[in-house]
């Protein structure tokens, strides 16, 4: 059993509760053993680090230092939880005078981060270290027929500076995923751009402006649903799909996965097990893609 | 720590980002199809041009089109000057992405087009004119409040550190043309990436006086950023833009202009108390009345267990609260 010390961040707790919910299921399934960090922070957004860069990187390597002291690696399910606390451990790294700052800060908890934790986004966990062929294994349910267009977000895929192993124009990590799982991936405008979230709570237009044509594209594409590694991208594309819709001027009705979500279809689980019925856009099409055991597709 | 390479592995990273590796797929004599947008201005018409060029050693984009004009179009418009990365002249989008024609290695199937979110003057010549005057309305000059105390001046390395990156700029307009948020035009008031790392090279210099910085990061909109890094991954120069121009002019604003930072600093008092973010009272406290029109959405977030106002109210003091509190306070933005 491989075993992570688990950070869903702000948004799986909260907006995207059944983010956090799928991917315990789905963890489960797939024998993965995560001990949630029960008493870790927000890592801070783009806001924080924005603002307050020291007290960012004490949150996020403290994080990093709960983790390490559970001897695990972190797995993350946020892009942009996940790139806060690379560029933390980068800094970390490269600048000893912040790292015995952070340090002296951490100590009044009994903290003292090494830099050896590893960070891993549920997307990498999936297709590095539990492997293509294993996870084909477990394909109980191939998803024939289903069409989905992969939104990756940008905080999985740049900056080039620390994503170095994935082509930042061109990931294909969540289409090398689909295929897995038996589903057909489509190419359309929108799987490298932003969804503009961090400007949402103050100024939503640029969200809608941004994501509407992108929307449109996957549908005309003939995408079933999108599918998306961030939940930061799932709120903008679902929450926010009314305004959109109006934007555009077109009935969208996209369905937006979560990655886990769409994993779980595939390995067995059933879409109450996933919270598909806890999205604002209705994921109704997906339902006849759910594993019926007396007859095997 | 930085990691020293052994000088294989040095020759071999280096190797593999040359022309003569990124053109590897090609022969000399092979045939590249390269199909070039033709705008003319005084009709607005608008069509792409199909050439052929044979592929020669080591060629760049800015070869084909030296080809193009030399052999089949002489009436087509494009920028070069120095030919060697310098004076930020000849970026066009390339198969949908912002290049320095003189330094990216051709492609067998080529799109040539000119860079998004300037006026388009002729063919791949764009108009840089609304990028100098954003510029020239930052007063993009040092001003110091007190007077010159004479050389050496009391400056380090570590205060010039985000200055000195963004010196690097070679004005080239790529991180302009990328941006998405600019694209938006009219939406946002943002001045883009370009205008901002011009801003930066005297706004982070640590000698300049503090109510004309003030003054200039006003006109930026600059917290309209999302974040994206499509700058930083066009970026020739590569300035790491968000991180050491964005950021930085964005902790900037919030010192000297709090007004212009009301999301960021919200943000970040809901941390200190929280530990983490409580999405309904982020929405509360920054759009207040604004956020009664979208009661809809709050129902259907509400009944799909997306927030829960039962929280927002409650205030648990968590370890996570108590974690954030201890470390942020101590920092100097309370």
């Amino acid at each position: 059993m491989m075993r992570y010390a688990y950070y869903p961040g702000c948004s799986a707790k909260s907006t995207c509760a059944e983010l956090n919910h799928a991917t315990h299921r789905v963890a489960a399934s797939l024998e993965l053993g995560l001990t949630e960090l029960e008493s870790a922070t927000c890592t801070g957004a783009r806001e924080l680090r924005a603002i307050d860069p020291i007290g960012f990187y004490s949150l996020n390597l403290r994080i990093l230092a709960l983790a390490e002291q559970d001897q695990l690696p972190l797995l993350t399910v946020c892009n942009t939880c996940t790139l806060n606390l690379l560029d933390s451990n980068a800094a970390f790294q490269e600048d000893p005078s912040l790292a015995r700052a952070v340090n002296k800060c951490l100590a009044a908890e009994g903290l003292c981060y090494k830099g050896t934790t590893r960070i891993s986004h549920f997307l990498w966990v999936l297709l590095d270290e539990i492997g293509e062929d294993n996870l084909r294994r477990r394909v109980v349910n191939p998803l024939t027929d289903l069409s989905v267009a992969a939104f990756y977000g940008c905080h999985l895929t740049r900056p080039p500076i620390r994503y170095g192993f994935v082509d930042s124009r061109n990931n294909i990590a969540i289409e090398k995923l689909a295929r897995v799982l038996g589903c057909k991936s489509i190419d359309y405008s929108g799987r490298m751009e932003c969804c503009g979230f961090h400007t949402a709570a103050h100024n939503e237009a640029i969200a809608i402006k941004l994501t509407g044509k992108h929307i449109e594209s996957a549908k005309v594409n003939g995408a079933k649903a999108m599918v998306t590694p961030c939940p930061l991208c799932h709120t903008v594309l679902d929450t926010l799909q009314r305004e959109i819709s109006k934007d555009v001027g077109k009935k969208l009705d996209m369905p937006i996965v979560h990655l886990p979500q769409l994993v779980g279809l595939a390995i067995g689980l059933s879409p109450e097990e996933l919270r598909l019925d806890r999205h604002v856009v209705p994921t109704t099409p997906l339902k006849s893609y759910a594993y019926r055991p007396e007859k095997r597709r | 720590m930085t990691t020293l390479l052994e000088p294989d592995e040095l020759r071999r990273r280096s190797d593999s980002d040359s022309l003569a590796a990124r053109n590897s797929i090609l022969q000399p004599g092979d045939a590249i199809y390269v199909q070039i947008r033709r705008f003319d201005s005084s009709t607005g018409m608008s069509r792409f041009q199909p050439f052929e060029v044979p592929y020669q050693k080591w060629m760049r984009v800015l070869d084909v089109l030296n080809y193009v004009a030399n052999h089949a179009a002489p009436d087509l418009a494009y920028c070069w000057f120095c030919g060697s990365k310098m004076c930020g002249t000849c970026a066009v989008r390339m198969n949908e992405r912002e290049v320095l024609a003189c330094w990216e290695a051709v492609e067998p199937i080529m799109t040539i087009e000119p860079l998004h979110n300037l006026p388009i003057v002729r063919d791949l010549v764009v108009d840089r004119a609304p990028y100098e005057r954003k510029v020239i309305s930052f007063e993009p000059w040092l001003e110091r409040s007190k007077p010159y105390e004479g050389f050496p001046e009391p400056l380090s390395h570590r205060d010039m550190k985000n200055a000195s990156k963004a010196l690097d700029c070679i004005s080239c307009m790529a991180c302009y043309s990328a941006c998405p948020v600019v694209r938006l035009g009219e939406l946002t008031n943002f001045a883009g990436p370009a205008p901002l790392v011009q801003l930066a090279q005297t706004v982070l210099d640590p000698r300049n006086d503090q109510a004309k910085i003030a003054r200039s990061l006003e006109r930026t909109g600059i917290f309209n950023c999302v974040s994206c890094y499509k700058c930083e991954e066009v970026c020739p120069a590569k300035i790491p833009i968000v991180t050491h121009v964005i950021e930085p002019l964005k902790a900037k604003a919030a010192q000297l202009v709090p007004a212009m930072a009301q999301h960021a600093i919200t943000f970040r008092a809901i941390v200190v108390r929280r530990g983490r973010i409580d999405p309904l009272e982020l929405v509360l406290r920054l759009q207040r009345f604004r956020a009664l029109l979208n009661v809809h959405r709050a129902v259907a977030l509400l009944r799909r267990g997306k927030i829960n106002p039962l929280v927002t109210i409650a205030r648990i003091r968590s370890r996570a609260a108590q974690a954030a509190t201890r470390i942020l306070q101590t920092g100097k933005l309370r």
